[in-house]
């Protein structure tokens, strides 16, 4: 299966040296955009499995703190171009972002982005497989999980509700109508859940009566759903600008 | 196997198309009677797509080796589309002129984003091997 690559390049067309690189890599397919806005926009209406923002460091980084907000799974690195590594290397870790650097030789570039495109490779993604016997299923493109997860909590339902999509498996527990746990991948409590609020396509199922040791989320359900609701209002705001 | 030539124009044809489709987006608003409002958002996007389109074209077309029957036609369409409300404003002829200008852009990089990606397709079902081979094997008789 290919491996979906969004890059952020102000000018790709006269500074395309990663982007010839990348265009050599085998099973890699990659979207290019220009600015951030239309990147939020890319994302919103596809999968990726990563993102490489290309430019000066400081731009770069800001860029990628801000999409960071809005994805919180993705995968994403800053390629720099110039300025000191040192300076933004603090809130790139902070953000769970790659740093790669643009570095003079082509065949050290090279090294570094098929490294990156690997990473996105060995993280799998979803495999499908819904039991019949699973007391709710349906579909993401009918039913937002925003739709589902309020029916359920009104209805103080305790379970485990499971996403599947193209980004990957994700989880959320319930326990007495309220959101006690939530797992995608690396991510765990309400930046799942805010994860997963995005996801348009996919499917769902719920299984009755499994309760998670663990919790990972503390506010009530009310508060998740309007918090939730008003990022992914600022995130569409993020493609009109 | 991938042709390292062949990804690279297919590269810069669809960052073309990208650029030339919204364009004729904002194009079309503007030409629309029924909205009224054009506003400085959308002027602000025309002016960033055509500057790119002007940057850019010369270059691609000449990498595309389409610069002789492009040219004229691209730089027509750019510059008399100055802005979404200069586009309002010009008269009947015009706009025909600039719609059949567009079309015929558009037309030609659609058709070259098409046969690259067929090529593209051809190449991925043959191995490196076969490719040096057929190569070898079309290599034109030299005249003595």
């Amino acid at each position: 299966m290919e491996t979906r690559l969004l890059t952020i390049n102000a000018d790709p067309v006269f500074q395309d040296r990663a982007l010839a690189i990348l265009d050599e890599v085998e099973d890699l397919e990659t979207q290019i955009v220009r600015n951030l806005s239309e990147a939020v926009q890319a994302l919103l209406e596809e999968n990726f499995d990563g993102l490489i923002i290309e430019g000066e460091a400081a731009l770069a980084v800001e860029q990628a703190t801000n999409l960071r907000q809005h994805f919180p799974s993705l995968t994403i690195a800053c390629l720099l171009q110039n300025g000191r590594r040192s300076d933004v290397a603090p809130k790139a870790k902070e953000q769970n972002i790659e740093l790669l650097s643009a570095a003079r030789s082509d065949r050290r570039l090279r090294v570094t982005l098929a490294r990156f495109v690997r990473s996105l490779d060995s993280q799998g993604t979803a495999s499908e497989g819904i039991d019949p016997c699973h007391s709710l299923i349906g579909n993401l493109n009918q039913f937002s999980a925003a739709e589902i997860l309020q029916m359920s909590c009104l209805s103080q339902r305790s379970g485990r509700f499971t996403f599947k999509s193209g980004r990957g498996n994700s989880e959320i527990y319930l326990q007495q109508g309220s959101v006690r746990h939530a797992v995608f991948g690396s991510v765990e409590g309400e930046a799942a859940v805010a994860e997963i609020f995005r996801w348009r396509q996919g499917r769902f199922y719920f299984e009755e009566g499994i309760i998670s040791q663990e919790q990972t989320v503390n506010r009530p359900w009310a508060h998740l759903l309007i918090d939730n609701l008003q990022k992914l209002d600022e995130t569409l705001e993020l493609v009109s600008v | 196997m991938r042709d390292k030539d062949l990804e690279t124009k297919l590269r810069l044809v669809t960052l073309q198309l990208e650029n030339w489709k919204k364009l004729h987006d904002l194009i079309t608003y503007g030409l629309d009677k029924a909205k009224p409002i054009i506003s400085t958002e959308q002027e602000r996007q025309f002016t960033e797509i055509r500057a790119n389109l002007l940057q850019e074209i010369e270059y691609v077309l000449r990498e595309l080796n389409m610069l002789a029957e492009v040219s004229g036609k691209a730089m027509s369409v750019l510059q008399r589309g100055v802005s979404v409300r200069g586009v309002r404003d010009l008269s009947n002829d015009e706009v025909r002129r600039l719609e059949t200008d567009w079309n015929g852009v558009f037309t030609k990089f659609g058709l070259m984003q098409g046969q690259l990606k067929a090529r593209r397709k051809e190449l991925a079902e043959q191995t490196t091997f076969n490719y040096y081979l057929n190569r070898f094997l079309r290599r034109p008789a030299t005249a003595h």
